[in-house]
């Protein structure tokens, strides 16, 4: 009470008697308001620079059997999972996110219709109903990680043309059906094959025999990962959203999403390589370290280039986020994912200094090789001011995520080491 | 007690002053006309049929605006052909030669069917619209 001066008294009390102008000055502060709500909004783009923020800018929007997502594009629709929705290791089917090619895609199957098509090089063409397929091949489950190829591409320097994603094109299920092996051994492939084709119910209005008629993608039949394929009809114990690819889906564990095919209907084996264009010009990466290559080696044409593959391994903080404000001295446990198309992750690491130092994280439960694994960190900040948090994981290969960033001109492969600002604040 | 002192009159006053000085503080009721951010909510899909139809009925898709300028209904007209204008939207501002190369893209590679004085009608609005240099909106 003493320390209230006379002055601050009287402060108070004139502004008690200033309350008679108390409406003016709503309507200057709703004005003001107005401006400020504007600017609490993402912008609509990002660029030239960094996309600043964890996440694409995009409006949230809802779809039918879907949580409200970030909205990429409406036609076809590619959607992108929200960040807090990571801090789980299965990410819920309504909140998976959603990647689509062309404009014609099911918005109705008809289960009297669909039918899973086995043909091409093989000894006995099949065609299976749903019913069928289920009675004929025993089912087995994988929990991995889908994550589409161009995830995290608003990051690259320079920016390069394609879905602009931040980080939420990537999710991780139980993915449960048939394995493609006994389905390809059903059907006997002949020899001399060299790949399977898979199609789906998507279409495009392009001409036939070019990428903007129909999504095709192959896999060596040589390729180890053959063995490990499911053709999915139930995602974390339901059946698939159509918007991830009812009623049937590929699953190539380890592998990005490109290759997962949606609304499958056709498997074709192939004597020759595949030449289509979702093979032969587009998912491709340098054949480099990392897949990363330079705007100036593009121009020169000398890059050379191979189909995308494996995930690189990963690690995200998801929580704090960054408009959280922690008090300096409280104890708090820092959390997130990690995960690796090599194979598990075995180390997560955190620092709290930008990467000077680092301290391993507690590992949560292990799900398989190619699941999300989450992770925590118990911290406490000892001082006010901004702290910069960072994360990296190592998987069962040895693979440690790295500090330096990726470019090539696809936006593929991006695993930089993850960086998140907090600001903590004193305590008293 | 029918007459308070003027010494307790004045303690109650102090407390009260204290008080609004804490508010401003630790702050109460700071209500202000904003935007909400409002997403309704979708009402639940109609009763299903028992047959096997399996339906979510039909894709939501909206016309995003564009700026103003010669060209603009050349753009999304033929752009809107494949995909949603909203693909040029998404990007990042840029520059003339990265748009020449998408239009290229669309015409030889996805077999979109643009006249030659068309193509370049196109490439001047993005040019002028969604170059690091000309990106408003």
């Amino acid at each position: 009470m003493a320390a209230i001066s006379r002055r601050r008294l009287l402060e108070t009390l004139s502004a008690g008697v200033t309350s008679v102008a108390f409406a003016p000055l709503l309507a200057a502060r709703a004005a003001a308001a107005a401006q400020q709500g504007a600017a609490e909004h993402l912008p609509p783009f990002t660029g030239p620079d960094a996309n600043p923020y964890w996440s694409s800018v995009g409006p949230v929007v809802t779809y039918p059997q879907k949580y409200p997502l970030i909205l990429l594009t409406d036609r076809p629709v590619q959607l992108e999972t929200p960040r807090h929705y990571f801090l789980s290791p299965f990410t819920p089917n309504g909140a998976f996110y959603v990647r689509w090619h062309l404009q014609g895609i099911p918005s109705t199957v008809d289960l009297a219709e669909w039918r899973l098509e086995v043909s091409g090089n093989v000894e006995r063409p099949l065609k299976f109903s749903l019913p069928e397929l289920l009675a004929k091949f025993p089912s087995t489950s994988i929990a991995a990680v889908n994550q589409c190829s161009g995830n995290s591409r608003s990051y690259l320097q320079p920016r390069v043309p394609g879905g602009q994603w931040g980080n939420g094109a990537m999710g991780n299920a139980l993915w449960t059906g048939m394995r493609l092996r006994d389905v390809l051994r059903a059907a006997g492939v002949r020899p001399g094959s060299v790949q399977v084709q898979f199609q789906g119910m998507d279409e495009g209005p392009g001409p036939e025999g070019l990428g903007s008629h129909s999504f095709l993608k192959s896999l060596d039949l040589t390729n180890p990962v053959i063995e490990e394929c499911l053709l999915a009809y139930e995602m974390n114990g339901e059946p698939l959203p159509l918007l991830n690819g009812f009623p049937l889906r590929v699953v190539v564990p380890g592998y990005f999403g490109t290759y997962w095919v949606k609304a499958l209907t056709s498997i074709r084996v192939l004597d020759k390589p595949d030449e289509n264009f979702w093979m032969k010009s587009a998912y491709r990466i340098p054949d480099t370290a990392r897949g990363s290559t330079t705007p100036e080696a593009v121009k020169a044409g000398n890059v050379k280039t191979i189909p995308i593959g494996r995930m690189p391994v990963r690690s995200f903080i998801i929580t704090p986020e960054p408009d959280e404000k922690i008090p300096a001295g409280l104890p708090l446990t820092l959390r997130g994912i990690a995960f690796s198309g090599s194979g598990r992750v075995t180390k997560v690491e955190v620092s709290a200094d930008n990467g000077h130092t680092w301290a391993a994280a507690h590992l949560g439960e292990d799900y398989g090789p190619y699941s999300f694994r989450t992770w925590e960190f118990p911290w406490t900040a000892d001082h006010r001011g901004m702290h910069t948090l960072a994360v990296r994981a190592t998987d069962e290969k040895g693979n440690l995520q790295p500090d330096e960033p990726v470019w090539n001109p696809g936006g593929y492969l991006w695993n930089r080491i993850e960086r998140q600002k907090i600001t903590v604040g004193a305590a008293q | 007690m029918s007459h308070r002192s003027p010494y307790a009159l004045a303690a109650t006053f102090l407390c009260l002053s204290a008080a609004t000085l804490l508010s401003a503080q630790s702050e109460r009721g700071d209500y202000m006309p904003r935007n909400l951010g409002a997403l309704s909510q979708p009402a639940p899909r109609r009763a299903q049929t028992d047959d096997a139809k399996y339906s979510i009925g039909s894709y939501p898709y909206f016309w995003p605006e564009f700026p103003e300028g010669e060209g603009r209904d050349m753009v999304t007209g033929y752009c809107n052909a494949c995909h949603s204008p909203r693909y040029i939207l998404m990007q990042p501002p840029l520059s003339r030669d990265q748009w020449a190369a998408e239009v290229t893209k669309m015409v030889k590679t996805y077999g979109m069917d643009i006249p030659q004085d068309t193509q370049a009608v196109i490439l001047d609005y993005l040019d002028a619209h969604f170059t690091p240099e000309t990106r408003k909106h």
